[in-house]
């Protein structure tokens, strides 16, 4: 074996060390680098994904304006061409009402982010977000769409944040259920479905399926007070508690613009 | 000198797969997901020798271990000890592989690619039964661990004669006569 083979080797056995030995704190400042790094894949791999789908759906309306070009006149396909049009500007407006109208609603500083993806790891349920700390964002901030509650932010960098959902496992959040005075901690399940396990709750609670579940905002928490978690599905009694299964209020599946609360107003 | 681009082309190529699993839809009925770094991986070990090999391997559990991270009040879920083990452990194991084949194979690149997946998920999973208790051992975490599988496997010889066909580095890499590996 050559000297330089040998010292490679000692090399790594020290670097492995090393990187075993690290702590929390270096590893979200790696975490950060590292999702620095990422970031410009994402963000160009994101705008390249939504321009697919939208040449997909333009495709689609393509060929159903060439249905009509054959029944109608071209006049009137002209005009039904440019009414869709501006259905769409009509659509695209609404909503964009509808999330600023949210946004000024809000008791809370929002700034709003559009969801990149969700995270490949199978055993977690994460997704990146297109703000990070250039846009005021810190980790442990909670992300809420005008729904309810999503999750709350882990690793962040520039321009690029991870937020674990509330449908982890790893997110547990205070709560409270309207109309009672039972609170109990809500955690995420590994079940696919995306359900909610509402725990610590007293054995006597008499939940009925369709009951809100908000935060409860305990003091030094993360989340605060009144956000809608999610709706009763049901519950049972457990040997020392109640356990209710909430379905989440936000549909985390089909996310696509959320908002991070960095404050109060 | 080739080894060294080789190496470089390689690791760049870690975070651009960690970035593109992650924009790639999941798979349905149980959401599993397609995993690309150990595709990826495997193609590294497999073209680099031995110890260059061992320092792509370590690469990979860095950027693994980074994007799976969790830090939650404080306390790592799961730190870079266990990813540093297993892709140190398969890359052993690839490398010897590819010695008894006497080069790359695309067929062992395939064949390593849906392994290290299924032990991948598989580890992750029972590590996270013995931090946060409980062996939940249903249809879903079946699913969850052999559909990534089988997509590593027929992912594996795409990516194979892409980068062989695309980057001219990898081809001339296998003609060369001997690896500097485990030979005597």
């Amino acid at each position: 074996m050559k000297k330089i083979q040998i010292a490679s080797l000692v090399l790594l056995a020290v670097l492995t060390v090393a990187f075993c030995m690290l702590e929390a704190g270096t590893l979200r400042w790696l975490q950060s680098g590292m999702l620095e790094i990422v970031s410009p894949i994402s963000l160009s791999g994101s705008a390249v994904k939504s321009s697919i789908g939208s040449l997909g759906k333009d495709l689609v309306s393509l060929d159903q304006l060439q249905v009509e070009y054959e029944r109608v006149l071209s006049e009137n396909r002209k005009l039904r061409a440019e009414n869709n049009g501006l259905r769409d500007l009509q659509q695209d407006n609404d909503h964009l009402r509808q999330v600023l109208g949210y946004r000024e609603r809000s008791s809370f500083r929002l700034v709003p982010a559009l969801v990149l993806g969700h995270d490949a790891g199978a055993w977690w349920s994460t997704i990146k977000i297109n703000r990070g700390s250039a846009d005021g964002i810190s980790p442990d901030m909670p992300v809420i769409t005008d729904k309810g509650l999503v999750g709350k932010t882990t690793a962040v960098s520039s321009n690029l944040s991870e937020v674990v959902l509330i449908t982890d496992e790893n997110c547990r959040v205070a709560a409270k259920v309207e109309g009672t005075k039972e609170q109990g901690i809500c955690a995420g399940t590994r079940d696919p479905a995306g359900d909610l396990r509402l725990t610590f709750l007293s054995k006597l609670a008499d939940l009925q399926p369709g009951q809100k579940v908000y935060t409860a905002g305990v003091s030094g928490g993360i989340f605060p007070s009144g956000i809608a978690l999610g709706s009763v599905k049901s519950f049972h009694a457990r040997e020392l508690d109640g356990e209710a299964i909430l379905e989440p209020s936000a549909d985390l599946g089909s996310l696509e613009e959320v908002f991070v609360v960095t404050g109060a107003k | 000198m080739r080894q060294a681009i080789l190496f470089i082309i390689l690791a760049a190529l870690l975070p651009v797969a960690v970035a593109l699993q992650d924009l790639l839809p999941s798979i349905p009925p149980f959401q599993a997901r397609v995993q690309l770094l150990p595709v990826v991986f495997c193609f590294g070990v497999l073209a680099l020798p031995l110890v260059p090999s061992l320092f792509f391997a370590l690469a990979t559990a860095l950027v693994q271990g980074l994007a799976l991270l969790q830090v939650q009040s404080g306390q790592v879920e799961l730190g870079l000890t266990v990813p540093v083990v297993f892709f140190l452990l398969w890359a052993i194991m690839l490398q010897m592989a590819s010695e008894a084949t006497q080069g790359m194979r695309w067929e062992v690149h395939a064949f390593g690619s849906a392994l290290v997946t299924l032990t991948l998920l598989g580890g992750e999973f029972l590590a996270l039964c013995c931090r946060r208790g409980g062996f939940p051992v249903e249809m879903t975490v079946l699913v969850r661990i052999a559909i990534p599988s089988a997509a590593s496997l027929l992912l594996a010889p795409l990516l194979y004669f892409m980068l062989r066909n695309l980057v001219p580095v990898f081809v001339e890499t296998e003609q060369l006569p001997k690896k500097p590996g485990f030979h005597r």
